[in-house]
């Protein structure tokens, strides 16, 4: 548990932030959000003594932070910020390994523990561990900077904005990553961000900050219903009913699925069992397209029946919000999306009808929805033209 | 800057019979109340140095010109007062102290202008220096120091070699724009001329400036040219202006943005327009640093070129080192170095004042 | 055999300077060679010392004065990037910057009325004008350093001693390595003229060759210093790609 009591940091006459207090359970993630200037930055760097504090406590279960070496207090913190910082001169295990190194582990206790956590990231580490930064993407970059900041098993993780620098469809999938790796490792965890989707997404709790003061620290449902200030509800947003979205997982409404690894006409026929489609997938499971039932019947052969897709682009995760569901299902235009576990694997769909269903106080352009919208109304389309739809 | 102090034990000026002979040495306390007010100027250096304050620069703004001004008139004071009734031929020369000083004051003018944020209140502490500085000159006795009196010795052929200098360093740095900017351009267009220009260039810049002109004699043997005198000098100078006036025309035309080029031939220019219009004003800076670079080297090297007789500041240098005259081997190193500064100063300005607002000082390295 | 390429430039110049230290070793060959370009000279070889004693105490002079400028320009360059040094920072740069302008010929001319004639006032000279490259590619190497990086590194743990050392020097190691280069070059070109104040090395030669107007031994002379500079600049362009951690490659 972290305890933060009246914490202040001036700068000469400037305050940057004013006697600050929370508390924020253990394996949960606080979101520290608010408008640039607001000091959410600063609060974050006294937790790991960046950042002297002028005032107040810091407590880490129970143990003040200002009893303890600054050196010693970080090595036990995990840190991710939003410039990565991996040392070039370093190769990606090498990064990740500082830290243990810093602890005086020995190579075989680290070593094991880099590759595994290389893994969990999504880095396989036969292929990345040697590879030095400049060779990664913005997004592998951030992965490592994770891996690097969790591999000494920190019970605290700090994140100063650690997506904000990476596309939107590359920040979606490390936001369900993150909530895939924290499901698994419960760590606390405080998160940086000024981004109000990405704090609904992720949250337990979120602090709301403004000029130095904390406005309001409650769940992000509470946030919602419930804004403490008209500065609240003015900084969370008026599309409440879609930021809700933001909150429900892909898991909780998602459906089991008929699919089949293709082949003859009668065998495709045999697995569309009367649905409208069926889903395509390789013989591990992975996805790959699906076939319209109907245009089947008709006599159209399997392979210009069904549609090939790749799901990195065209599936969504059981971890994905239904808020990101529903704004890839409006971008293809389709009633229904595949689900895929990390490896590609067909685990379910979800459908708009499920999400309405989640949402009775739903508002407006969901339900106008055209009904002839459906999956089958643009069939024949090729993967290019799915592309530019997105 | 406590070691300052410690500079005032040391000799301030050298009491000597003659030019050449060394002489006694004197502390700074021959010069009187001038030595005192020095003194006085250096406690106000350390004690504002050690004690920071929102006037600290401005402080040591007077301190540092005050140090500098009381400096040049102890020397005046000491060289009148040495000198009086003793024969003509007596020299009074500048003390390892005295130069110390000199280095500290400098130091300490420098972090008060870093230190100042007002630009009027430096520009007002430099006028009132340059005021000081000439009113001791014309009436501080300095005209008694020995390195004075040689230039008074010599100062008709000092100022025959101040010209040379200029025009053999000025003729290399010419010469150095007239082929090694089109050799940057032609860099900048085609593969070999970059590698094979440039890698030949870097060899030279490598090589020491007297093993240059030595180098040369075969060479200029076989075209029947001799290797003593102006042209092998002057070849030197160019060769050595070569490098960095290429390579800056090279990289500042590579450094150019594709986009830029690409919309100016979308625009509908030809390719010498391209060069003219556009690559040239955005390379411009980088040149002119190139210019800047090579004249202070030339004006450097300009100094060698005086043991092949091609004339110059160096002679002053050799003449002084061969007859252990050191009076006259600073008269001619100390405008070497002023003329290098000047250069220096002045191609700064020039890149400032042609240099389109457009491009950020960021750019310029 | 093939090399990795980083390796390629360091076993050149290793070639090149053992080929180098065999051409200053062979006196005869210098004789005989002088001896046919100078048919008409009756002594076409310096008589006072040979080559190779020539090029030893050049690089005597250019060793001792490089090796002070190292230990004592890199850790200023350090230091004046630390806190500690912070005040000093602007006062130094400015001090590099200016004393980069100053002919090398006037910097040792300076230094004779202090402190005389001889080796050692050259040694002195020498290594005070090879600081400016030095200590300005050591502040410039390290100011390069991503914050980040650093933030990074401190949020991990790390002592500022242990930044210094494991992150900052390593990726500022190409640029100081490149200023130490340059201060080396320059040292050994300033070392010859250094040669008419009494220092000895190859410069000795050039200027007893032009005083007795026997152009063998400037030819003599300039050959070998141009071979060192070359060969030495190859061998320290070869240590600052050794030194360049592989993350920074190209």
């Amino acid at each position: 548990m972290i305890t933060l009591r009246d914490v202040t940091k001036r700068y000469g006459e400037v305050t940057a932030v004013d006697g600050v207090s929370f508390e924020v359970p253990s394996g949960e993630v606080c979101v520290l959000i608010g408008p640039s200037g607001c000091g959410k930055t600063t609060t974050l760097r006294m937790i790991n003594r960046l950042i002297e504090p002028t005032s107040g406590s810091i407590e880490i279960d129970g143990q003040d932070v200002m009893s303890v070496r600054p050196e010693e207090l970080r090595r036990h913190i995990g840190y991710v910020i939003q410039s990565v910082g991996l040392f070039p001169h370093l190769t990606v295990a090498e990064n990740v390994a500082t830290v243990p190194k810093l602890l005086g582990w020995e190579r075989r206790r680290y070593e094991p523990k880099v590759r595994e956590l290389l893994g969990i990231v999504g880095l396989p580490p036969a292929e990345y561990a040697d590879k030095y930064p400049r060779q990664l993407s913005g997004g592998q970059a951030q992965r490592v900077g994770v891996a690097r900041a969790l591999v000494a098993d920190p019970p605290l993780l700090l994140m100063d904005e650690p997506f904000g620098a990476v596309d939107p469809l590359t920040r979606e999938r490390l936001q369900a990553e993150f909530v895939r790796i924290q499901r698994e490792l419960k760590k606390t965890v405080i998160f940086v961000t000024h981004d109000v989707d990405e704090a609904i997404k992720l949250a337990d709790r979120i602090a709301l900050m403004r000029s130095g003061n904390l406005e309001q620290y409650d769940t992000p449902e509470t946030l919602l219903d419930h804004p403490a200030s008209k500065f609240v509800h003015d900084f969370m947003g008026s599309d409440r009913a879609l930021k809700r979205l933001g909150r429900a997982r892909v898991a909780n409404v998602m459906r089991t699925v008929e699919s089949t690894t293709g082949g003859a006409r009668s065998v495709v026929a045999e697995a569309c069992g009367g649905s409208r489609f069926v889903y395509l997938t390789d013989e591990r499971g992975v996805l790959e397209g699906w076939v319209d039932c109907k245009v089947l019947d008709a006599g159209t052969p399997p392979e210009e029946a069904g549609t090939t897709v790749d799901w990195h682009e065209a599936a969504v995760h059981p971890e994905t919000t239904l808020k990101d569901a529903l704004s890839r299902m409006l971008g293809f235009g389709f009633r229904n999306v595949a689900v895929v576990d990390a490896d590609g694997r067909l685990v379910g769909e979800v459908s708009l009808a499920a999400i309405e269903g989640t949402m009775a106080d739903a508002d407006t352009h969901i339900a106008n929805l055209e009904e002839g919208e459906v999956l089958g109304a643009i069939p024949e389309e090729s993967p290019a033209e799915r592309d530019e739809l997105t | 800057m406590v070691a300052l102090a410690g500079c005032l034990l040391l000799p301030f000026v050298e009491f000597r019979p003659n030019r050449i002979v060394s002489g006694t040495f004197e502390t700074v306390f021959v010069a009187g109340v001038a030595s005192w007010a020095l003194v006085a100027l250096i406690a106000l250096a350390l004690v504002v140095a050690l004690a920071p304050g929102r006037v600290r620069g401005s402080l040591l703004l007077v301190a540092g010109a005050g140090m500098g001004l009381a400096l040049l008139w102890a020397l005046g004071v000491a060289a009148v007062h040495l000198q009086e009734g003793a024969p003509a031929i007596v020299r009074v020369s500048v003390g390892p102290g005295a130069w110390l000083v000199g280095l500290g004051a400098l130091i300490v003018w420098f972090a008060g202008t870093r230190a100042t944020a007002s630009v009027l209140v430096r520009r007002i502490a430099g006028v009132a220096v340059l005021l000081g500085v000439a009113a001791i000159a014309m009436w501080g006795g300095l005209g008694e120091l020995s390195l004075a009196r040689e230039y008074a010795v010599q100062s008709r052929r000092f100022w025959t070699l101040v010209r040379q200098h200029l025009v053999l360093a000025g003729t290399g740095v010419g010469f150095g724009v007239l082929i090694g900017i089109p050799l940057g351009v032609a860099a900048s267009r085609n593969r070999v001329v970059r590698d094979a220009g440039l890698g030949i260039a870097s060899v030279i810049q490598t090589i020491p400036s007297m093993a240059m002109l030595g180098l040369l004699i075969a060479p200029l043997a076989a075209l029947g040219l001799t290797a003593i005198g102006t042209t092998p000098a002057v070849i030197a100078l160019t060769l050595y202006a070569l490098l960095p006036i290429m390579r800056n025309t090279f990289v500042g035309l590579a450094g150019v943005d594709a986009a830029v080029i690409d919309a100016g031939r979308g625009m509908g220019m030809g390719r010498l327009q391209l060069l003219l219009r556009v690559e040239a004003p955005l390379a411009l800076p980088l040149v002119i640093e190139g210019v800047r670079a090579a004249a202070v080297l030339v004006i450097g090297i300009a100094a060698v070129t005086a043991f092949i007789g091609a004339g110059g500041l160096g002679i002053l240098v050799f003449q002084g080192w061969g007859q252990q005259a050191d009076d006259l081997t600073l008269l001619g190193a100390i405008p070497m170095v002023v003329l290098a500064v000047l250069a220096d100063v002045s191609m700064r300005g020039l890149r400032r004042l042609v240099v389109s607002p457009g491009i950020e000082e960021g750019t310029l390295t | 055999m093939i090399l990795p390429p980083r390796m390629r430039p360091v076993v050149a110049a290793f070639a090149g300077t053992m080929l180098f230290a065999w051409i200053v070793g062979q006196q005869e060959l210098w004789a005989s060679v002088l001896g046919s370009l100078f048919p008409e000279s009756a002594r076409p070889v310096y008589p006072a010392a040979t080559v190779a004693e020539l090029t030893m105490q050049h690089l005597r002079l250019v060793g001792i004065s490089s090796g002070l400028t190292l230990l004592v320009g890199i850790p200023l360059g350090m230091w004046v990037t630390r806190p500690s040094g912070a005040d000093f920072r602007e006062i130094v740069s400015a001090a590099v910057d200016f004393g980069q302008t100053f002919p090398p010929v006037a910097v040792l001319a300076l230094m004779m009325p202090i402190l005389g004639f001889g080796l050692w006032p050259a040694v002195v000279a020498l290594f005070l004008y090879g600081m400016f490259p030095v200590v300005s590619n050591t502040v410039a190497g390290l100011e390069a350093v991503p914050r980040t990086v650093i933030d990074a590194a401190r949020g991990m743990g790390m002592d500022r001693a242990r930044i210094l050392f494991t992150v900052e020097m390593p990726l500022a190691a190409r640029i100081i390595m490149a200023g130490v280069r340059t201060s080396v070059v320059i040292n050994i070109g300033t070392a010859t003229v250094a040669a008419a104040v009494g220092a000895g090395g190859l410069g000795d030669p050039i200027i007893g060759g032009i005083s007795v107007q026997n152009m063998a031994y400037v030819l003599q002379g300039a050959t070998a210093a141009a071979l060192l500079a070359v060969v030495a600049d190859g061998l320290l362009a070869g240590a600052e790609r050794l030194l360049t951690p592989r993350g920074l490659e190209a």
